[in-house]
């Protein structure tokens, strides 16, 4: 019997763990470990943190789940990986600390055959002085707690407004290394389009504040498509819909601290301003959560296994080169750690080779430089190419990995809510392929192929958005035919 | 240095067809048949 260990229970991990429980069956065995007791949809976290969505719908307890399903669940979090084993025993460990309620702080060695890091990111607040929720003066959307304490916030606002006190709402990124732009975009307009159904739009000045070069860059480089008026770029389509909305705009900004009623920011160019704010919503930098590894002698080996950024190395070409340098095959594909061939790292665990977009820095260093997106679709991805792989290599003993999924090869989807409601819900649809631009494979179509990089904005694609909430919801809870909806 | 805002303040607006398409039901229909099938190729194709 072998035992595979999952660490993290988000979109790739919990994918991750499904499948391998749905190939591996009753013969091998299946381990998540998590600190959190339930599965969150994080994208519609947005619409918890407007005020439109009950946190209870963006959450399920893991437990049941699991426990139908015949995968052991531990509710702890993981603080050391021991690859080589150690004096005693050579077999492979991971050193949990138990999170639950029952056995809360108790420590554990738990042996693992495979293991895969799943653990996503270390909401990284501390970076910027003021940030956050949690000791800070700002808003997050990035846990449900956090989108529950946002929509007070807004709601907060929007009494302030009917009251007649202008106010102007910051939506942004908090750092100039941060991701995930295209989740502050949503919440920027699914705020604007809350004060506008309040009827209050008019006291209320929205600002969306990125680490982006350009509107419309989402770190991924920004695309270019085609629309009913010919080819466009992400970023004239996306200054259409910020004037249409009337939601100013500052790019190539790093935020640098942020005080009870101002942000403090730096642009590209040196230049240091300060942005008045009411109500702030800016998200964190990522970094890899606090693992350590060492090997069978007790010696520390985590430079081996992660990146300084704290994620863990798998088989990208981490060679430092210049921007005009960087490829697609640069990207990943196997997930599999170089060192030890039973670890990967997938969802946002893994360490990235590098941006895709263009990293910037103002004179004086500060880094202004939007890091690569690696949630939703190609974090699914990724679990369920990881979760064959090992069932091969379990069940035929291949010697290698089997299944790939390749940001720079694959292709995905981002539906961006820019208002919620079933008949006055707006979004703007993308999709992109690949990820990662290919300029040898698409040359004339800025690396990206044209036939399948498309963008439309409208009713239907929140009513997809919202399809999507149900479909992967259901898809978690590992119910009837669950895998026939594809990540 | 505020290039983006620049940018927003010279940016087509939508016209007013392009909006009443953006909302007609029978058009957004058609669309969201759209999209799921290109999600769903996209999917089955890439992973």
């Amino acid at each position: 019997m072998a035992r595979v260990v999952v660490l993290g229970a988000g979109v790739s991990g919990h994918t991750a763990a499904l499948y391998l429980k749905k190939k591996l069956g009753k013969e091998h065995e299946v381990v998540v470990i998590s600190p959190n007791s339930q599965w969150n949809w994080i994208p519609s976290n947005i619409w918890v943190g407007v005020g439109k969505m009950a946190p209870e719908k963006v959450v399920f307890p893991l437990a049941p789940i699991y426990r139908r399903k015949g995968i052991e669940f531990r509710q702890a979090k993981a603080v050391g990986i021991l690859p080589e084993g150690d004096a005693g025993d050579a077999r492979a460990a991971v050193d949990v600390v138990y999170t639950g309620t029952t056995r809360t702080g108790e420590t554990e060695r738990i042996r693992y055959d495979y293991l895969i890091n799943a653990t996503g990111p270390k909401l990284k607040f501390a970076a910027t002085p003021g940030l956050g929720p949690d000791g800070g003066y700002t808003a997050s959307v990035c846990t449900p707690s956090h989108a529950v304490d946002a929509a007070q916030r807004l709601a907060d606002a929007i009494i302030a407004l009917r009251a007649g006190t202008p106010q102007t709402l910051v939506v942004g990124v908090g750092h100039g290394t941060c991701t995930c732009e295209g989740a502050a975009f949503e919440y920027a307009f699914n705020v604007e389009h809350e004060l506008r159904a309040a009827g209050v739009r008019d006291k209320a000045e929205v600002i969306y504040l990125t680490n982006e070069h350009e509107l419309g860059d989402f770190g991924v480089g920004g695309m270019v498509f085609d629309t009913r008026d010919g080819r466009v770029s992400s970023e004239a389509w996306m200054a259409s819909l910020f004037r249409e909305r009337g939601i100013r705009a500052i790019t190539q900004a790093a935020v640098t601290s942020v005080e009870p009623d101002v942000i403090n920011y730096t642009q590209i160019d040196g230049s240091t301003h300060t942005q008045p704010y009411d109500f702030a919503m800016l998200l964190p930098p990522f970094g890899g959560v606090d693992l350590t590894a060492t090997d069978r002698y007790g010696a520390d080996i985590t430079a081996e296994v992660f990146a300084p950024s704290g994620f863990m190395r798998v088989d990208a070409d981490y060679t430092a080169r210049p921007f005009e340098e960087w490829t697609a095959s640069d990207w990943p594909k196997t997930y599999q750690n170089p060192t030890y061939g039973n670890i990967f790292g997938v969802g946002i665990a893994f360490a990235p080779p590098h941006q895709i977009s263009r990293p910037y820095a103002t004179p004086d260093g500060i880094a202004i430089a939007a890091a690569p997106p690696r949630t939703g679709m190609p974090s699914g991805a990724m679990g369920k190419a990881v979760a064959l792989t090992i069932s091969d290599m379990i069940l035929t003993g291949a010697p290698k990995p089997t299944h790939t999924a390749s940001m720079g090869e694959m292709g995905a989807a981002c539906i961006a809510s820019t208002g919620t409601g079933l008949l006055r819900g707006t979004a703007a649809a993308m999709a992109m392929s690949p990820i990662v631009p290919d300029y040898s494979r698409y040359p004339s179509t800025d690396g990206r192929d044209a036939t399948e990089t498309t963008g439309d904005i409208g009713l239907a694609a929140h009513w997809v958005k919202r399809l999507l909430h149900t479909a992967f919801i259901y898809k978690a809870k590992a119910l009837p035919l669950w895998y026939l909806i594809p990540e | 240095m505020d290039t983006a805002q620049n940018q927003i303040d010279r940016a087509p607006l939508t016209d007013a067809r392009e909006l009443r398409r953006r909302r007609n039901l029978i058009i957004q229909f058609f669309h969201f048949v759209t999209l799921n099938w290109k999600m769903y190729s996209l999917a089955k194709s890439h992973h």
